[in-house]
């Protein structure tokens, strides 16, 4: 147990620094195009060339050909550990131009590849991953804050709070939200900074994500509240504020996390359809939406494999807060008995 | 007042409320039907102003609110103006084949999600509860619409299924089981796409429920009584860990009609999906309203049977949720 | 196991035949006067299906504007003249001749004798002057009025004798045959009823029975299953024969499926679902065409398309909007030299490599090489260079400061951004790159993605807009659709809309020269004037004019006489000559 919860530790801790520091890990600018490289595969590291081993792996440069690209063996780049590179501002804040590696001009390294502009999809995938983690996480909150509140409360209550709070939930979950999205990005200004985005889709996931998590609450609370023991507090005189916290929202604990970690990826993935609508992320800023949203042609998905990259971040960030879900479902269970 | 007639009085409070907002947000949205027109030069601004007033559209909302309501009335719920026809019709043709793959999708999950999500809690941390959890979290991170197109793309390069459509060119020539045998084989891939992504969740929620419920004293004794192991999971602790599965069932059911259209789009299923992701963009707005409408209809019904059945699930419900407290 | 799959194909291909077989050809008869297409051979029977991006919305030709619907109809009739989309030119289609009178208001049309609709009702000029009162009613808002009234006055009609029409235009009208193409001639007979009743605009719509439609055109309706497709059947009274004095056409069946996207439709074509498809992106062309080895298809790039893809600067007068933000851009947007400057910053090379996979033209006109009737090609086509623009830039009292920012004359940084729609993946990439393109002039620009109607609605509406990236053009060869475009008082003049007076001298002699080759007659006269409106056009830079897809269509090896044109249908043009090969045939073109 206790080497499970430390792998875990370091998984989370990980994934997190990795994208904290993107700038740092990432060999590339993410927004830097190399129009001659459209496309590319990733840069494939060596360690054998044709006269003997090397312990520091190293790259050739790509080439386009007839038949498409080709290592272009004439010069081999060494790749270089925590070396000079593009300027990057560390966390937001410090101006920095070492990365983890990098490979000397006129090389590149591609580790994951390049998009249909010449982009280094692996820092692209890394810078992504910050906005994109961070505002699936903060819709998370902010949709299971609102959705345990009203359910929680209109479970607590019953009666008439009940069928007006999951008459909202109702009214929200069959509402054309397109046309809403559409009238709000009327309203907003032309350009949205990134930090603004970073709101909006926040707000917009949130208000209309509550209304699943708020029924999925009140069906147990409708059943924890006549347990003998609430029963009992209530009896005794505790107020109801005390009683929700106390006895009603342990009981939904486990549900609120089993939904957090379906969410999460859920979330991240829904700025493919807002910025649709002209609400997501935009060029030349990286997101793991606006990354996912090329894969959507056809063409693209069986021709450049290496594009599934931020799929596949994903699916590694939401099997990583699955387990923290389950861990702490169970430690949690573990201190209530 | 009884029970059921409150909600009765609900549902019509929630239908009257989504067709207001539906029109208020309509008004929000930019763009009108026939602004794809004015990119084409030869068509003149008072050709356009005077098709909007043929079809009413530059009336006022509350004008416009009444005429619609009218018409509900009449049961044509509005007039599509790029079809030229009453609403109800057009929706009615579709919903038919929406219904029979969301019924025959959410049958399929419930009988996959059902198992699986007990069988992963009773196991866990083995490897099939392992690999329930990576597929589960691969089915929710990567979207739907890219799921579909690779397995589309996989059909299509392996020739092992007809892709899209319902029925086939010449089904007016083939007998009835034959016809039956190509409606199914077109489905077959839709199906998968929706259980797929509907199964993810609900595997998860069961699972963790019943693990919740494996946890706690009742289940110990029964144990400790030697109660077989199927009989125990199924007959007495799936009932205590069903709440959240049924509020999900409850989505499932109102979901029919509103749930499959993406992957109809990408399928090209011919039901209410491609009509209404068409009209949405194309701001054929009384046929988007007619699909919220019908819609909203069946998350009232699907809505009402998850909250019989949390009742009969759990009688001490019954008390709270039926007496003035 | 190859020749398995063949052969099961085979035979469920000629299963498909015998059960398909439509009503079979009349055989042509001395009376009818039937238009004889020389070179056309092929051999009678099979189905061809095409999947279409959309459902059609109506069946009915005079108020349809979709494109899809649109695409239906013109398999189901025909009209007067039409535009051969090979040659570009007029050919006689229901009027088997025509005259003009020299003054060029006068045109008497000589209509074809005996021939039939497709329920075999005979026409004649009533039909004709019955279909453009049907057209030209203010109560039926057909599209296609706005084509028919010149100069605010509508274009008369009258009935010489039964097959004689004569049309009289209210002035001169350059190439006036060509307002005939796409206008559909209606059956009296089946639509006078609903005209008379004032229910015109619900006639034909996709639930009339098949019975209650006819037409003139090469198919008819057999059958609509909703939401799935709609099959056309062989009209046997068709009034085309092919070089052996067959009637045409070839197919028994046409049918059109519904699949939703065009990625939709390269699977079911890769799936042998459908066997062609009419305008496919570079993307999934150079897909198919990498795949080659795995599908057999005929892909046809036919050059660059006649659209033009362009980057417009928002010069609206916004006196009357609350937009002063954008306003005070407006003093870039006017300035000549920041227009040329970012044209000169624009890497077209890279929009047509990566945006449109080399398949496509760089731009710097309005009329690019597909039309080959009408571009200027004097126009120069300079190269890209950052340092022009810097010293155009420079020029115009812009300067730089310390972090590379570009500031305008009173110290602003010049800062915009580009709207355009989400759903169109090529113009969205070319705002990425034109991005990039201009931070090499410290130019910080934004792109922002909106839904397709949200930027209609900016750009033609609220003006609430800096720059867009947009596209027109594509329908037809001839300058005159352009008028809208290029005249002041043009409903599609977009950089400044409701403009009452030419705001400069060239404005003004565009005017003059787009009213001018109008009502000219003589083709090389009327080459000179738009020569010097192109001309005009690049050096003012009302657009900055990027670049041009080719069109690029696919078709199963089987598909014979596949020759699609670069003007809309595209591949259905020449629908009437298309037929089924056999496989043996399909291996002998190989």
């Amino acid at each position: 147990m206790r080497a499970k919860t430390a792998s875990l530790i370091v998984a989370l801790v990980g994934l997190h620094l990795t994208l904290l520091l993107a700038g740092f890990v990432a060999p590339c600018d993410p927004g830097a195009q190399d129009r001659d490289l459209p496309y590319a595969p990733p840069t494939r590291l060596h360690f054998v060339d044709a006269s003997s081993w090397h312990l520091r792996p190293f790259v050739y440069r790509w080439s386009a050909g007839p038949d498409g690209y080709f290592e272009n063996k004439r010069q081999s780049f060494p790749v270089h550990f925590l070396t000079g590179g593009p300027a990057y501002k560390l966390l937001g804040i410090f101006e920095a131009k070492w990365h983890l590696f990098g490979v000397d001009e006129p090389a590149r390294i591609a580790l994951l590849g390049t998009d249909g502009f010449g982009r280094d999809e692996f820092s692209r995938v890394l810078s992504g991953g910050q906005i994109s983690v961070a505002a699936g996480i903060a819709a998370t909150l902010l949709a299971l804050l609102a959705g345990s509140i009203f359910g929680i409360v209109a479970g607590y209550y019953g009666r008439l709070t009940d069928e007006s709070l999951m008459g909202a939930t109702e009214l929200f979950l069959s509402l054309p939200w397109l046309y809403f999205l559409l009238g709000v990005r009327a309203f907003l200004p032309l350009h949205l900074s990134p930090a603004r985005t970073f709101l909006l889709l926040t707000c917009v996931i949130g208000l209309i994500g509550w209304a699943r998590p708020a029924r999925l609450v009140r069906g147990i609370v409708l059943s924890a509240r006549s347990r003998n023991y609430v029963l009992a507090a209530r009896s005794f005189g505790g107020s109801d504020v005390y009683l929700m916290w106390r006895h009603i929202l342990p009981e939904v604990l486990g549900l609120l996390l089993t939904q957090a970690a379906l969410l999460v990826p859920r979330y991240i993935a829904a700025e493919v359809t807002l910025s649709f609508f002209g609400l997501g992320v935009n060029e030349p800023v990286a997101s793991w939406g606006n990354m996912l949203s090329t894969l959507q042609q056809y063409s693209v998905l069986v021709s450049y494999a290496w594009l599934l990259a931020p799929a596949a971040a994903m699916v590694v960030t939401s099997v990583i807060y699955s387990i923290l879900a389950d861990t702490l479902h169970s430690r949690l269970e573990f201190r209530s008995t | 007042m009884s029970y059921l007639g409150r909600r009765l009085i609900r549902a019509a409070f929630l239908l009257v409320g989504v067709s207001i907002l539906c029109f208020l947000f309509t008004e929000m949205a930019p763009g009108s039907f026939f602004d794809e027109m004015r990119l084409n030069p030869q068509i003149s601004p008072e050709t356009i102003s005077s098709l909007r007033s043929r079809y009413g559209l530059d009336q006022s909302l509350v004008v416009r609110y009444g005429r619609w309501l009218r018409s509900a009335l009449h049961a044509d719920f509005g007039y599509s103006i790029a079809y030229n026809a009453p609403v109800a019709p057009l929706l009615w043709s579709r919903a038919k084949n929406t219904l029979l793959l969301a019924t025959t999708g959410m049958l399929l999950t419930w009988l996959v999600s059902i198992p699986l999500g007990v069988w992963a809690a009773a196991r866990s941390g083995r490897m099939l509860d392992k690999s329930v959890r990576v597929a589960s979290s691969l089915l929710v991170s990567i979207p739907e619409v890219v799921i579909a197109v690779a397995l589309l793309a996989i059909v299509v390069r392996w020739r092992v299924l007809p892709v899209g459509g319902m029925t086939s060119m010449d089904d007016e020539g083939l007998s009835q089981w034959a016809r039956l045998q190509e409606i199914a084989s077109r489905m077959l891939l839709p199906t998968i796409i929706l259980t797929l992504g509907e199964s993810a969740i609900i595997v998860r929620h069961l699972r963790a429920s019943v693990l919740e419920v494996l946890d706690t004293p009742f289940v110990q004794a029964a144990r400790g009584l030697g109660i077989g192991r199927m009989r125990l999971l199924f007959r007495h602790v799936l009932p205590v860990a069903a709440s959240p599965a049924i509020s999900l069932l409850g989505f499932s059911l109102a979901g029919l009609l509103s749930g499959s259209l993406l992957v109809e789009v990408i399928c090209g299923w011919p039901g209410l999906g491609p009509l209404i992701l068409d009209a949405t963009l194309s701001r054929d707005f009384y046929l988007v309203i007619g699909g919220i409408m019908l819609s909203a209809l069946f998350m009232v019904g699907g809505n009402l049977v998850a909250d019989i059945m949390l009742l009969a699930c759990d009688p001490r419900i019954r008390t709270g949720a039926l007496d003035a407290r | 196991m190859k020749a398995i799959a063949r052969l099961t194909l085979l035979v469920c291909l000629l299963a498909g035949v015998c059960m398909a077989a439509g009503p079979s050809p009349e055989k042509p008869n001395p009376g009818e006067e039937l238009e004889r297409a020389g070179q056309v051979s092929g051999h009678y029977g099979g189905n061809l299906t095409i999947g279409g991006r959309a459902e059609p919305k109506t069946l009915n030709p005079v108020i349809a504007t979709d494109t899809v619907s649109r695409e239906v109809i013109g398999r189901m009739m025909a009209d007067l003249i039409d535009i051969n989309r090979a040659s570009q030119q007029t050919e006689p289609a229901l009027a088997k001749s025509w005259k003009t009178s020299p003054d060029g208001r006068m045109f008497t049309l000589q209509l074809r004798k005996g021939i039939r609709f497709s329920d075999g009702h005979p026409f004649d000029a009533d039909d004709v002057v019955f279909s453009f009162a049907v057209y030209m009613d203010e109560n039926v808002d057909s599209p296609q009025r706005d084509l028919l009234i010149i100069d605010g006055k509508p274009l008369t009609v009258t009935k010489v004798d039964q097959y004689t029409v004569r049309f009289i235009l209210p002035r001169p009208y350059a190439a006036a045959e060509r307002l005939f193409d796409g206008l559909a001639m209606l059956p009296k007979h089946l639509l006078e009823k609903s005209y008379r009743e004032g229910k015109f605009v619900q006639a034909w719509s996709l639930n009339t029975a098949a019975s209650e439609i006819a037409g003139l055109g090469p198919f008819r309706l057999k059958q609509y299953v909703p939401g799935q497709r709609v099959v056309l059947e062989r009209n046997p009274y068709y009034w085309k024969v092919d070089s052996q004095n067959e009637r045409l056409p070839y197919l028994d069946e046409l049918t059109f499926l519904f699949v939703g996207s065009e990625d939709a439709q390269v699977m079911r074509f890769e799936a042998g679902e459908s066997s062609m498809i009419s305008r496919l992106s570079s993307d999934n062309y150079n897909l198919l065409a990498r795949e080659r080895d795995r599908m057999r298809a005929q892909l046809a790039d036919m050059g660059p398309s006649l659209e033009y893809n362009f980057l417009v600067f928002n010069q609206n007068d916004l006196r009357s909007k609350k937009l002063d933000a954008v306003a005070q851009k407006q003093q870039w947007f006017r300035e000549l030299k920041f227009r040329q400057a970012v044209s000169a910053a624009i890497d077209r090379d890279s929009i047509v490599r990566l945006v449109y996979g080399t398949r496509g033209a760089p731009l710097w006109g309005n009329v690019g090489p597909g039309n080959k009737q009408w571009v200027n090609t004097a126009i120069p086509h300079p190269q890209r260079s950052v340092d022009a623009a810097r010293q155009l830039l420079k020029s115009a009292s812009f300067s730089w400061n310390q972090a590379g920012q570009l500031l305008d004359s009173s110290g602003k940084p010049v800062e915009f951004s580009i709207i355009t729609s989400s759903s169109n993946t090529q113009r969205m990439k070319m705002a990425t790159l034109i991005q990039d393109d201009l931070s090499h002039l410290g130019m910080q620009v934004h792109v922002v993605p909106l839904e397709f109607r949200a930027v209609i609605d900016r750009v033609f509406q609220s003006f609430d807009y800096e720059a867009a990236i947009m596209a027109l053009g594509g329908g037809d060869a001839d300058p005159n659709p352009e008028m809208n475009v290029w005249t002041t008082s043009g409903t599609s003049h977009l950089w400044h809309l409701h403009e009452t007076e030419p705001a400069s001298p060239w404005e003004r002699e565009i005017d003059q020269l787009m009213q001018q080759q109008m009502i000219t007659l003589d083709y090389g006269k009327r080459k000179q004037l738009y020569d010097r409106v192109q001309q005009l056009i690049a050096e003012h830079l009302p657009f900055i004019f990027l670049a041009t897809p080719n069109i690029l269509a696919v078709a199963n090896p089987r598909v014979g006489n596949f020759h699609p044109a670069v003007l809309d249908p595209y591949t259905l043009w020449n629908a009437d000559e298309l037929y089924i090969r056999t496989p043996i045939e399909s291996a002998a073109a190989r």
